[in-house]
């Protein structure tokens, strides 16, 4: 015995010997921390009749790892993934029991009774295997469209719900803008030194929508501008999508609603518009209203500078 | 907002499908081994495993993350008991209670009386299978969850309803009988 023995253990370990058993099977099983482990393998490392049930533990852990697991066998797999599509098996099972029926009439008699137990099988595993087939890519197919559904969809839904996220990450943030400024002359530029496009920026303060600033928006890859503006106690984002000549023209604005909050679409010259808000709907139409108006009035506004 | 509640339920039965796939195909695999080692056969297996995979999909919206195979196991776990209470009424013991199975049960084996690595790696796979076969059942299933289902103690405590310490002396007894089976120690005249 070395001297060390007689010292009590500061690793932590247990120094009841069943326990300290355990403390081997937990290391074997991976249920050990890094720091555990270590100490586990110190203790190993000074008891022989430790290492030798380590030994012992992991030659068992390979003895039964090597016993056969049980296949999943085409059939069963087909049955189980025909419980979340009933009525997918119900279509896929028939139509090869119909092919099957007239094939015995059109075989010479000799060829039949030979032939017939092999072609009952052949349809047997066919149709086993075409229905394990339809359902997996029915299943995958669900699982894309699903995907397909919440990710792409169509552009301007996404679009819509990128957007709204990005309204609301503002309302979160300390500022819902990168620059703060009511007067377009500073936020234009602001946003043309930044991505190179800036939208139109009327002031409407008088109309009761105070312009709070700009901010850039990634949307799909790309970087866009987006206003603030003020109305009350509502915050509007306006987004604007610089037209790309494929974006369809919608001359009137549309009204949407995504993740809560009521949003408006329209397109003029260059500009494809995202208009939100959690103001009322009336507000927020007749924003986009003077907004256009505006435009139009000032043209001026929305040239450069 | 005013959108989202249609949208989703037409959604939900191929999100609840996908699901499905997702969580219970990919571990058809693991809910067979078990229930052939609960229930003692492969044809058993399967049928439990079936009407383990229907409850699994009845309640498919219920999975809230987390393990999908530990999930499923549990699912199988009490199909597999209630197959056997209905199939096999004699052969079941003491599913409810074991801690009195725990207490009489001796303690692992000293190492005097414990077979080399090299015998316990020589076993085939026959005898291994024989061995798993003969433990208690209370032992043969932690076993089993653990060594050939490879979940960890912490799931395996929460599916048995024990203390994760139980799982650790079921395991280590589990190990010990298997280890005096496999090193060739002929104690008994069967």
């Amino acid at each position: 015995m070395s001297p060390h023995e007689n010292r009590p253990r500061e690793d932590g370990l247990p120094q009841d010997p069943q326990d300290m058993k355990l403390m081997i099977h937990a290391l074997v099983d991976g249920e050990l921390d890094a720091a555990a482990a270590l100490a586990v393998e110190r203790r190993m490392a000074a008891d022989p009749a430790l290492a030798a049930e380590h030994a012992r533990l992991v030659a068992l852990r390979g003895a039964v790892a090597s016993v056969p697991r049980p296949t999943v066998s085409d059939d069963f797999l087909a049955r189980i993934a025909a419980i979340a599509e009933v009525k997918d098996a119900e279509d896929t099972a028939e139509p090869p029991a119909a092919k099957a029926a007239p094939l015995p009439s059109a075989q010479p008699r000799g060829q039949v009774i030979a032939m017939q137990p092999r072609a009952a099988r052949w349809y047997n595993s066919f149709d086993w295997r075409q229905m394990a087939a339809s359902i997996v890519l029915t299943a995958f197919l669900a699982s894309g469209a699903t995907q397909w559904l919440a990710t792409a969809d169509n552009g301007s839904d996404s679009f819509a719900v990128a957007v709204a996220n990005g309204h609301r990450r503002s309302l979160l943030a300390a500022t819902p803008v990168d620059i703060v400024s009511s007067d377009r002359h500073t936020v234009k530029p602001w946003l043309d030194g930044r991505i190179g496009v800036s939208p139109p920026a009327p002031d409407m303060a008088k109309d009761g929508y105070a312009l709070l600033g700009g901010r850039v928006e990634v949307i799909g890859d790309r970087p866009m501008p987006a206003l603030v503006y003020r109305h009350h106690e509502h915050l509007i984002t306006l987004v604007a999508e610089p037209r790309q000549n494929e974006a369809k023209s919608v001359p009137v604005a549309d009204n949407l609603s995504a993740g809560g909050f009521l949003q408006v679409h329209w397109t003029d010259d260059a500009f494809s518009y995202w208009a939100i808000s959690d103001a009322e709907r009336p507000a927020l139409d007749d924003f986009v209203a003077r907004f256009r108006a505006a435009i139009i009035a000032n043209p001026a506004a929305g040239g450069p500078g | 907002m005013a959108g989202a509640p249609g949208g989703g339920t037409v959604l939900s039965e191929k999100m609840l499908a996908a699901r499905f796939a997702e969580v219970v195909l990919p571990h058809l695999g693991d809910a067979l081994s078990l229930a052939r080692w609960l229930t003692g056969n492969q044809a058993d297996a399967e049928d439990v495993v079936q009407e383990a995979c229907l409850k699994a999909h009845a309640g498919i919206a219920g999975f809230a993350g987390g393990n999908p195979r530990a999930w499923l196991l549990t699912i199988v776990r009490n199909a597999s008991y209630t197959w056997m209470a209905k199939n096999r009424p004699r052969s079941i013991v003491a599913v409810g209670d074991l801690t009195d199975l725990d207490d009489v049960s001796p303690p692992p084996d000293s190492d005097a009386d414990s077979p080399e690595a090299a015998l316990v790696a020589k076993a085939n796979s026959a005898a291994v299978e024989a061995a798993i076969a003969k433990l208690p059942q209370a032992f043969r299933e932690t076993l089993v969850l653990r060594d050939i289902n490879g979940l960890s103690y912490r799931e395996i405590a929460a599916m048995l309803g024990v203390p994760q310490g139980t799982v650790m002396s079921r395991l280590a007894r589990a190990r010990a009988l298997l280890m005096k089976e496999l090193g060739g120690r002929h104690h008994e005249p069967a």
